[in-house]
């Protein structure tokens, strides 16, 4: 493999990408005119409005590529361009099957009584869609800081989040115990820090388990703490009595 | 249908909460934070498709594996293995092995006069014709092979389809440049006795009073061809030797030939119909499958002389 100085420099501007999610952000923009030029070799055109969405998910496998390039996977680009290559395919693999297309006017669900239509994002948005939206901005800022205050960003939140419903209920075991004692969400509040072993003990989860979800399980009772009521309500499909009020 | 309320946008991804708890990252669809959303593009960690080094290299190696097997089976092997053999015995024998291909893989004499004619004889990377030819031009230089004398072609292999193929075309060769003076006669010549010389085969199944010395008949392609006047003896059908191949042993004949091939055609019709190696396995056990005798149902020998009694078959 050429180790030319570039190479080099990519590959450094890659692996801060890996750790920093601004870094990340920064590289990516830096980086914007080869994922639209990736875009535009698959698409056939140059991605303009009516390739939105197929630039969006170009930029999701870049950013992908970043996270998971390793340098025995050979020079960075190639990689990433595999990459965005591959999940465009997908994409439109998926996108074709769904070219059934539906009516507009289809029930969203069995239980729900809207219609397809009404889940669409629009434009013009109602007052009551507005306002909602901007309540649940400031909410989900200040959630945002708060994190941060503890260390945390929604990345990395993200990140440590559990993928199997197995953990994830384990997670939530932990997340009731703690809301019945409120003495211990304050002491957690105050000192910033996971009371591990009580919470160990009074949810009956293993320490490694939560070890390994640590700034998940941070997130998730910072949501259950101060007044995150949208996030909450937002939070209703939660096992029984966990959504809702505290 | 699950919702995701969006949290935070990047341009390359945003983080969002779905209903049962989960944060995760997905594709950035021109979302605004508090979204709610439903058909989102979720983020996939590394893993798909993009496999590491190591699997490629694995990924090489079977196909560098399946090319050599490709290149082995398909070049190799029909080129450079031996798939068959030729004889040629004028008087001497030599044999050539092939490979499917017609390419001569290897050679040997079956005689010391065959070592002699091969002696020096490079056959590498020569086919069946021009190897055959370049060995009957020295016989006939070395002088073992004269207008009138026999060439006697005997093709072996387990695949009898590409046998008769190659008799075929190894004899119409020959006859075509050679036919003029020389006489090519399909299947082995074993140890032909002289024209005209009437032998009297005992009765009596005793191994050794023919002097035909070891009576294993029953191999291929020179399944006791003159000696054969011992019905009662019924030869195992082995791969043997009949044991008549070494000059002299049969005792018939000044050359060692036992003297059959004067014309050159050791009595036996030389249209291949006396081959009863056509498959290879001459077995007189009575059994008269390939005595080779069968061809004519006659087995008193065309233009030879090589009256036997023979009691069957």
């Amino acid at each position: 493999m050429p180790t030319t100085t570039v190479e080099h420099d990519v590959v450094a501007l890659v692996y801060a990408a890996k750790e920093d999610s601004d870094a990340a952000d920064q590289f990516i923009q830096q980086y914007l005119p080869f994922i639209r030029s990736e875009t535009a070799k698959f698409v056939g055109a140059a991605p303009d409005h009516r390739h939105e969405d197929e630039l969006s998910i170009a930029m999701l496998a870049f950013y992908e590529a970043i996270l998971g390039y390793a340098k025995s996977r050979g020079a960075f680009l190639p990689y990433a361009a595999r990459a965005i290559r591959n999940r465009l395919i997908d994409y439109t693999r998926k996108e074709r099957r769904h070219q059934n297309l539906v009516s507009l006017h289809t029930p969203n669900g069995e239980e729900d009584e809207r219609t397809l239509e009404d889940t669409l994002p629009t434009e013009n948005d109602t007052l009551a869609d507005y306002d909602l939206r901007q309540a649940s901005q400031q909410e989900i800022a200040e959630f945002g800081r708060q994190l941060a205050q503890f260390g945390l960003t929604f990345s990395q939140v993200a990140e440590n989040s559990p993928k199997q419903d197995r953990t994830l209920d384990a997670c939530h075991r932990v997340l009731d115990f703690a809301r019945r004692s409120p003495a211990l969400l304050d002491r957690f509040l105050e000192t910033r820090r996971l009371p591990m072993k009580e919470l160990a003990q009074g949810s009956g989860v293993d320490k490694k388990t939560m070890e390994r979800h640590r700034a998940y399980l941070v997130a998730i009772l910072l949501a259950f703490t101060n007044g995150y009521e949208i996030i909450r309500g937002h939070l209703c499909q939660m096992a029984p009595g966990k959504g809702g009020r505290l | 249908m699950m919702q995701y309320l969006v949290l935070e946008t990047h341009p390359a991804y945003a983080v969002l909460l779905d209903q049962q708890g989960r944060f995760l990252k997905a594709a950035n669809l021109r979302y605004t934070v508090g979204d709610r959303v439903t058909d989102i593009v979720e983020f996939q960690s590394p893993r798909e498709g993009l496999s590491p080094v190591w699997k490629k290299s694995l990924a090489s190696l079977s196909t560098l594996a399946a090319c050599l097997c490709l290149v082995f089976f398909g070049y190799y092997q029909p080129n450079f293995s031996p798939y068959g053999t030729l004889r040629l015995q004028i008087n001497p024998d030599v044999t050539l092995t092939l490979s499917r291909n017609d390419r001569v893989v290897g050679l040997e004499g079956g005689n010391q006069d065959g070592w002699d004619l091969i002696a020096g004889y490079d056959y590498h990377g020569k086919d069946r014709d021009t190897a055959a030819d370049e060995l009957v031009d020295r016989a006939m230089e070395m002088g073992y092979l004269s207008d009138g004398d026999t060439i006697s072609v005997t093709v072996s292999s387990d695949d009898g389809d590409w046998q008769q193929a190659e008799e075929a075309a190894i004899s119409q060769h020959l006859e075509s440049k050679y036919g003029q003076t020389i006489v090519i006669s399909l299947g082995p010549q074993e140890d032909a006795l002289e024209e005209d010389v009437t032998v009297t085969i005992p009765l009596s199944p005793t191994q050794g009073d023919s002097g035909y010395g070891a009576s294993d008949y029953g191999q291929s392609s020179t399944g006791s061809t003159g000696g054969s006047g011992q019905p009662t003896t019924p030869p195992p059908a082995s791969s043997g030797d009949s044991g008549y191949q070494t000059a002299g042993d049969s005792g018939y004949g000044p050359s060692g030939n036992s003297g059959y091939e004067t014309s050159g055609n050791s009595g036996y019709d030389d249209s291949g119909a006396s081959n009863y190696d056509s498959n290879g396995a001459s077995s007189y056990a009575g059994d008269s499958q390939n005595s080779g005798y069968d061809s004519g149902g006659d087995s008193s020998q065309a233009g030879g002389n090589s009256s036997y009694e023979r009691e069957e078959d």
